[in-house]
């Protein structure tokens, strides 16, 4: 087949035809090579400038000596200088010196929180408050004590985390032969009691002698708890996992051990030291 | 039976042996029900196959019809939508989790992380792939004037794809998963696609050969390289050692780094040859035919199709812009990527201009208007693409909906615009019917599409620019000012408009897969004298 000449477009087509269909031969448009060209040329100077082509031993450095590892170091460097330069404070202060100067909160408080809603608040809530399994933290509840050298330490080691230097605690399960089923009914009976719930009288009382002999060694006699040891109050109303009757059973039969992460290492030492504060001022506001 | 034929039917009945094998021994061994179900779906599969090859090995003298083998063709357009209609349901379901994230009903089977997977291999593979080869098979044949090559290789090709794509779909809500995107079927369902690839590449390449036309038509150029390059993408990517016949759990050749650029040397170009030049394919022979003009340019044509197939391979690492990946890898894909724009560019002004002295079919032909739209997201997306290669640029866009809202551009928009266009045209010649069922369905299809795609694209630029904003906006101390979950808070009325857009894309795919059922349901033309036949074969 011989080109032929295509009235709409003025242009020949190449005189192959396959099923029917045709091409042009219309020439390349300028523009077309014009931006190849431009481009190419863009990359060229790309080349020269940055870490480009590799060679057998090595590669084209570029002649800016660009590095992204370097650039990279070099800004955490500036930003890190930043913050110790806008929060002098906690450089230089611990965290008992820092809870006694009552001007920081103003001041840090709403750049802190941000740092806390990144690493605290998928357990603890946006509010501080817990949720079911993980404490609440802006209430006088503490299961480790809380000054502010005590938090600081949880936040740095965790409790029941893998540091060598974590807290460690651990409800055991009087489910596994500790206990017979008749005694953590009558328990779970006593712990009602002392927390201020509806109960059963008759089992409560034989559960006060069980208790006794099992639980207060950890949570004191009575179960008013205050140990620092990791063992809770029984007779308040928080709860980290729930006073209700279904509950109770579950965590004597079971026994809980709730895991805190330690944060040493992952943050720095002011970074724990500005989360210690925002947990401490999330307690001062005259909640029980 | 030629001696050739006979050898071909035999090297295709071991290798199916061998499958039905790999299937039995799973299912033999097997310690995982997932694993175990897939046994079986690969041994009936392949024992189904096997005895038809049986029948087929004692015929004789096998019939074979002096006309284009087109029946395989409407198989692949009802995978075609099956597979499309399940993907995009999928897809939108995982919209509506993401702006209601209880709605992953809190089972593992039905977490994000595993319907994902589901939703992407089902419409890159399930949709775009038996689309790819449904039309590849078609233009083949009438470019080269030659009847596929083999009679028994194309429902080799067919079933062993297919048998691949539910093997991937059916395995993720399982957690059989390799964990490579885009790649994440097991080494298993990996084998049984090597084989129906390295059928397809030698059934395409055969037919070729027995062409009655002096040159090769420029969307078979296409076809071809993307057949190759996947061929290879898929091989290097998935070398793996299974732990033992009895898990489906293998470990990857490449570890660290070499893992990352290896990925994504497969992921971009899985993108750059399945989703780009398969596409372009499809459209170099639909559009020219549907608007019955010549190509605008063979020169560019030419400079097209080599500028796409050089560059978009060095492009894969900047998927990978400010990581482990050395600079050098970087700023080489980046400088591709840019140069890459200016080829894809001529592929979308090829086709845009060819439709020059026929644009009133824009307006009264449906089809048309699917396609025309599509070269224009086409040209969309390619630009975003190598935009967004850009080093600077990528810090603001890496990692966020940008990303999703660039990839549905091309998909929503080119791929599957492209399809649509072209199934609307050859489901009617296949079948030989006057045309589709309905126009004003097509219509409907088009504007609920189109809708659909601007409505998820502009949500997602909105809330990947939002998102990348509030990562990086620091307070006068060099603190941040939002935390993670505060830009996950601000991406709920996005998300929301994404989901009712992918509805309305969804809701026209039903529209489409409704119209094209009643199409082939309805009446057939009156046979007329066909003069678009296979010519005899020298010493036929």
């Amino acid at each position: 087949m011989k080109p032929e000449l295509d009235e709409p477009s003025g242009q020949h087509t190449t005189g192959h035809e396959w099923d029917g269909l045709k091409e042009l031969n219309t020439p390349v448009p300028l523009v077309f090579r014009i931006s190849l060209w431009l481009t190419i040329a863009v990359s060229v100077i790309t080349w020269v400038l940055y870490p480009s082509w590799p060679g057998i031993t090595g590669y084209v450095k570029g002649v800016t000596g660009y590095s992204s590892r370097d650039r990279i170091a070099e800004a955490v460097a500036d930003r890190q200088i930043l913050r110790l330069e806008q929060m002098p404070e906690f450089a230089s202060l611990d965290v008992t010196e820092l809870a006694n100067d009552p001007t920081l909160e103003a001041k840090y408080s709403d750049a802190i929180a941000v740092l806390y809603r990144d690493n605290c608040s998928a357990c603890h809530g946006r509010d501080l408050k817990g949720q079911t399994n993980f404490p609440n933290l802006t209430d006088d509840h503490w299961l480790w004590s809380g000054t502010p050298e005590e938090i600081e330490y949880t936040l740095q080691y965790g409790i029941n985390h893998t540091s060598d230097d974590t807290r460690w605690a651990e409800m055991p399960a009087f489910g596994d032969g500790m206990l017979e089923r008749p005694d953590i009914a009558a328990v779970v009976e006593y712990v009602l009691k002392i927390s201020g719930s509806e109960h059963d009288t008759e089992l409560a009382n034989a559960g006060a002698v069980v208790f006794e002999e099992n639980c207060a060694s950890c949570h004191e006699a009575g179960g008013i708890g205050g140990m620092e040891i990791g063992a809770p109050s029984l007779v308040d109303d928080a709860w980290i996992y729930g006073g209700t009757r279904d509950v109770l059973t579950e965590t004597l039969k079971h026994g809980r051990q709730g895991v805190m992460p330690g944060w040493s290492g992952r943050l720095t030492e002011e970074e724990i030291k500005k989360l210690t504060l925002y947990v401490l001022w999330a307690g001062e506001d005259g909640q029980d | 039976m030629t001696t050739f034929e006979r050898i071909e039917i035999s090297v295709i009945f071991v290798v199916t042996f061998a499958v039905f094998i790999l299937g039995v021994a799973i299912l033999g061994f097997g310690r995982e029900i997932g694993y175990v179900f897939h046994g079986w779906l690969i041994a009936i599969v392949a024992g189904w196959g096997l005895m038809n090859l049986i029948n087929r090995m004692n015929d004789k003298q096998p019939d074979i019809p002096h006309e284009y083998a087109d029946t395989v063709i409407k198989w692949g357009v009802w995978a075609t939508f099956i597979w499309g209609v399940i993907g995009f349901t999928i897809g939108d379901l995982l919209a509506w989790q993401l702006a209601i994230p209880s709605w992953n009903g809190d089972m593992s089977w039905s977490n994000f992380g595993r319907v994902r997977p589901m939703h992407t291999t089902a419409v890159i593979f399930g949709f775009g792939g038996n689309a790819l080869m449904a039309t590849s098979f078609y233009v083949v044949q009438r470019t080269s004037r030659a009847r596929l090559a083999s009679e028994v290789s194309p429902w080799f090709v067919f079933f062993g794809y297919n048998l691949f794509v539910l093997l991937a779909v059916t395995g993720y809500p399982m957690g059989i998963t390799q964990s490579k995107e885009y790649a994440e079927p097991e080494w298993y369902a990996d084998l049984v696609l090597t084989f129906a690839w390295v059928g397809y590449l030698w059934l395409y390449m055969r037919t070729l050969a027995n062409r009655a036309e002096p040159h090769i038509y420029v969307a078979n150029w296409y076809y071809m390289g993307f057949i190759v390059v996947i061929a290879m993408l898929h091989v290097v990517n998935n070398l793996s050692m299974p732990i033992s016949i009895a898990y489906p759990k293998s470990y990857s050749l490449f570890a660290g780094v070499q893992d990352a650029m290896t990925q994504w040397w497969y992921g971009h170009n899985a993108v750059g040859f399945l989703l780009t030049a398969g596409f372009l394919g499809m459209m170099y022979y639909f559009l020219p035919k549907a608007v019955n003009r010549p190509i605008y340019s063979y020169r560019l044509s030419i400079i097209g199709f080599w500028g796409i197939t050089f560059l978009y391979l060095w492009a894969g690492s900047h998927h990978l812009h400010y990581t482990a990946l050395p600079d050098w890898v970087q700023y080489l894909g980046m400088t591709m990527s840019v140069i890459l724009l200016v080829p894809s560019w001529g592929s979308v002004f090829n086709g845009i201009l060819t439709i020059n002295g026929a644009w009133d079919k824009v307006r009264t032909d449906p089809a048309v208007r699917f396609m025309m739209v599509a070269m224009l997201f086409y040209g969309l997306a390619t630009f975003e693409g190598s935009f967004l290669a850009i080093r600077p640029v990528n810090t603001l866009s890496h990692y966020t909906d940008w990303t999703v809202g660039h990839v549905h551009a091309g998909a929503l928009g080119w791929v599957a615009f492209i399809s649509f266009g072209a199934m609307y045209k050859m489901v009617p010649w296949i079948w030989k019917r006057e045309g589709t069922y309905s126009l004003r369905l097509e219509a409907w299809h088009f504007w609920l599409a189109l809708s659909g795609t601007l409505i998820y694209v502009g949500a997602m630029w909105n809330s990947g620019i939002t998102q990348a904003l509030m990562w990086q906006t620091y307070d006068a101390d060099g603190n941040f000012v939002y935390a993670f979950i505060d830009t996950v808070d601000a991406m709920r009325p996005y998300y929301f408009a994404r989901a009712i857009g992918g509805l309305l894309y969804l809701i026209g795919a039903c529209l489409g897969a409704y119209n094209i059922y009643m199409t082939v349901k309805g009446p057939a033309m009156a046979p007329a004298p066909d003069k678009h036949r296979p010519i005899m074969q020298p010493g036929e």
